[in-house]
């Protein structure tokens, strides 16, 4: 049986942790005191990959489109799924993408990783675009089955299938958990609530093994690293950055303050009374007769 | 090529175990009062066309058409019955490049029809994947999470796009998306590159909707409509992919049920484990369900695991990407109140906002302001509730 050969997709973000964001006055993100990291939901893709490392082995490539020093992003991720490789696409004119070119440059990238790809990994989605769209759009330009929502997955190696469960969110209904199997070559998008079940003994011994090894590597990850420009990714230039880009952000502006819907009262926090009087309203509240 | 070969707006409906779900009416609606518009503007006769895969789904049609749709494109197939990206990619895509429905759509433009002008999706779990994987197979752009959206004719001028030359793109649809905070508009346009060493034609302008932000119309039985039959074309090797099993998974969360709802955003932060324990003693003399803010959802707050896990999960969030609702008493606590949380809670029957910052905008959102921190409050209204009620059951 070939062993999987996996690829995860992540980017580089502003960290919004307490401590390391920065917001101006008006309550918006203030970009240049902001640090930079890598995105939760790309380290829980990065978690999702090192699970099948661990479960079936598999060699993992990492990539990323991004300015230079997102390398750090793929040292992080390489850290957490213990990467064999990773790839850096780096070049001024991918910048300004929108989704639709940012799926051209990681799919060419993709494609021109060593072997076929059986498994494809992102995150759900971004947490400063937050369009959830990228991953889903590579899938298709790769020609990909494209799973969403995963929640937790396996692989069967003689079948070359992938069983997935998916978490669908959906409002004014509940939620739904679907099982879907399909063969691979796959591309999974994972939802945050995913979780890596390491069941037997075995695996947990080859689990402190990779984890070992991952740290060895991240600590020396310019040796796993190669970062491509345009040329050397041979992509279409008329398909990425700008010029592939069919939306463009046209403005920005504050989001205009909706008129008081409501006159509020003003009370003391700290004064009895106050309390005393605050509470007695919120169970007339409770209490009313209101037919809803 | 004209824009004139772009015609109509697609809306892309969904329904799961036998009901339409509302945010596909709720589109419907929002491309009614759109075209009403459009058609009187540009004395113009473009259709509102509502497009459904699934199976045994014909008597969902009349249905669609009372909401507002002008058409209703039906593919109704066994292989249909559950949702497969590729499948259901594929179908959405052949209709909205078949040009025999167009000419039923529309017979004066049947031969000039290349693709829809407009696209709607929904941002939810299925609309934002579908909608993504179809724009690709369509070649034209796409935005997420919309909650306003305007057409007009517009002189842009972009380096890339249009060499930095002005140049007017007609009935272009402005798409309106908050950003992550909640504080900003990012509007975003789908426009074709006129620079002729790029030049490309980019149709339809596709945009996903959040749940909950647009009315649906009031359905009139006697609204007309037509109703198009599609023989999907399926690929023996997409049928390869099977969904095993389908189950409804009941919420650990449920703000229908309880009367109060408390609410906690990123004011927690000094002390997210303790603070967050106060919420929860709030909420239980209250019987209340407890609802946080959107950021608190992406656990960036240092909490113990069982908190965590229990409080800070995306089922608990209040807002455009979270529950609407309407309990007789909401509770916010260290909660700014960015437009998309009010979005979420402004139907509350009676608003306490617990608040050290008297400019913060939730002031003008609730019908009391308790100005103060939470942690020197909460404890102070724990005991007085307990208080008062103890008084009721001794009388």
């Amino acid at each position: 049986m070939e062993p999987l050969n996996l690829a995860v997709i992540v980017k580089l973000e502003p960290d919004f942790s307490e401590g390391n964001v920065s917001y101006k006055p008006d309550g918006t993100l203030n970009r240049n005191e902001t640090k930079s990291t890598l995105g939760p939901h790309s380290g829980i893709a990065a978690k999702a990959a090192f699970y099948a490392k661990v479960r079936y082995g598999a060699k993992i490539s990492v990539c990323s489109m991004g300015p230079p020093w997102a390398d750090i992003a793929l040292q992080q991720a390489q850290q957490t799924c213990d990467a064999d490789v990773l790839h850096l696409y780096s070049d001024r004119i991918f910048a300004g993408a929108d989704t639709l070119a940012t799926a051209e440059t990681l799919k060419t990238g993709i494609e021109k990783m060593e072997g076929k790809m059986d498994i494809v990994f992102s995150g759900h989605r971004a947490s400063d675009g937050e369009t959830g769209q990228t991953g889903p759009q590579t899938a298709w330009k790769l020609g990909f089955t494209f799973i969403g929502n995963v929640i937790s997955y396996d692989v069967n190696l003689e079948k070359r299938t992938v069983v997935a469960k998916c978490l669908l969110t959906l409002n004014g209904v509940p939620n739904v958990i679907e099982e879907i199997e399909a063969p691979l070559p796959v591309f999974l998008t994972i939802d945050p609530s995913y979780k890596s079940n390491f069941t037997t003994v075995s695996q947990r011994i080859a689990f402190e093994k990779y984890q070992k090894e991952a740290y060895e590597r991240a600590r020396n990850f310019k040796q796993s690293l190669k970062v491509f420009n345009i040329d050397e990714l041979g992509v279409d230039k008329t398909l990425v950055g700008l010029a592939g880009s069919p939306t463009i952000v046209y403005q920005v502006e504050r989001i205009p303050k909706g008129k008081a819907t409501r006159q509020a009262e003003v009370f003391d926090g700290s004064n009895s009374e106050h309390i005393r009087k605050v509470v007695a309203k919120m169970r007339e509240a409770l209490s009313a007769m209101v037919i809803k | 090529m004209t824009e004139e070969n772009y015609r109509h707006v697609y809306v892309v409906i969904e329904h799961i175990d036998g009901k339409i779900l509302p945010v596909s009416l709720e589109m419907l609606g929002e491309a009614r009062r759109l075209f009403d518009d459009f058609n009187a503007r540009y004395s113009s006769n473009e259709k509102i066309v509502a497009v459904i895969l699934g199976n045994n789904i014909k008597d969902f049609s009349k249905e669609l058409i009372e909401y507002g749709a002008d058409a209703v494109v039906c593919a109704d197939h066994p292989e249909l019955k559950d949702l497969r990206n590729t499948i259901h990619t594929k179908v959405i895509s052949q209709i909205a490049l078949d040009k025999e429905i167009a000419s039923r759509i529309e017979p004066d433009y049947a031969k000039e029809f290349k693709k829809p002008r407009y696209i709607f999706f929904a941002a939810d779990s299925i609309g934002r994947h579908l909608s993504s994987t179809v724009l690709v197979e369509l070649e034209s752009g796409l935005a997420s999470d919309i909650n306003k959206l305007v057409i007009h004719d517009m002189t842009v001028t972009h380096q890339i796009k249009t060499e930095g030359k002005p140049t007017l793109f007609k009935k272009t649809l402005e798409m309106y998306r908050p950003d992550f905070s909640g504080f900003l508009w990012t509007t975003i346009l789908c426009l074709n590159n006129t620079t002729p060493s790029i030049k490309r034609e980019y149709y339809p302008q596709g945009c996903s909707i959040i749940p909950g932000v647009f009315e649906p119309i009031k359905p009139d039985p006697k609204r007309s409509g037509e109703i198009i039959f599609y023989e999907p074309k399926i690929e023996e090797n997409d049928l390869k992919v099977k969904v095993l099993s389908h189950k409804i998974v009941k919420s650990e969360v449920d703000f229908e049920i309880r009367k109060a709802v408390v609410s906690f955003g990123r004011g927690i932060k000094d002390a997210p484990d303790e603070n967050i324990k106060l919420v929860v003693e709030l909420a239980k003399q209250l019987d209340a369900e407890i609802g946080i803010s959107l950021p608190i959802s992406k656990k960036l707050l240092p909490a113990s695991q069982a908190i965590s896990s229990t409080y800070m999960i995306p089922a608990r969030v209040i807002g455009t990407s979270g529950s609407k609702i309407s309990p007789m008493l909401y509770v916010a606590i260290g909660i700014s109140g960015a437009m998309q949380h009010i979005a979420g809670m402004q139907d509350s029957e009676f608003v306490v906002a617990i608040n050290p910052d008297e400019n913060s905008p939730i002031k003008n959102e609730c019908d009391i302001f308790i100005n103060g921190r939470m942690e020197d409050v909460i404890p102070l209204l724990v005991e007085e509730l307990k208080k008062q009620q103890q008084v009721v059951q001794a009388g």
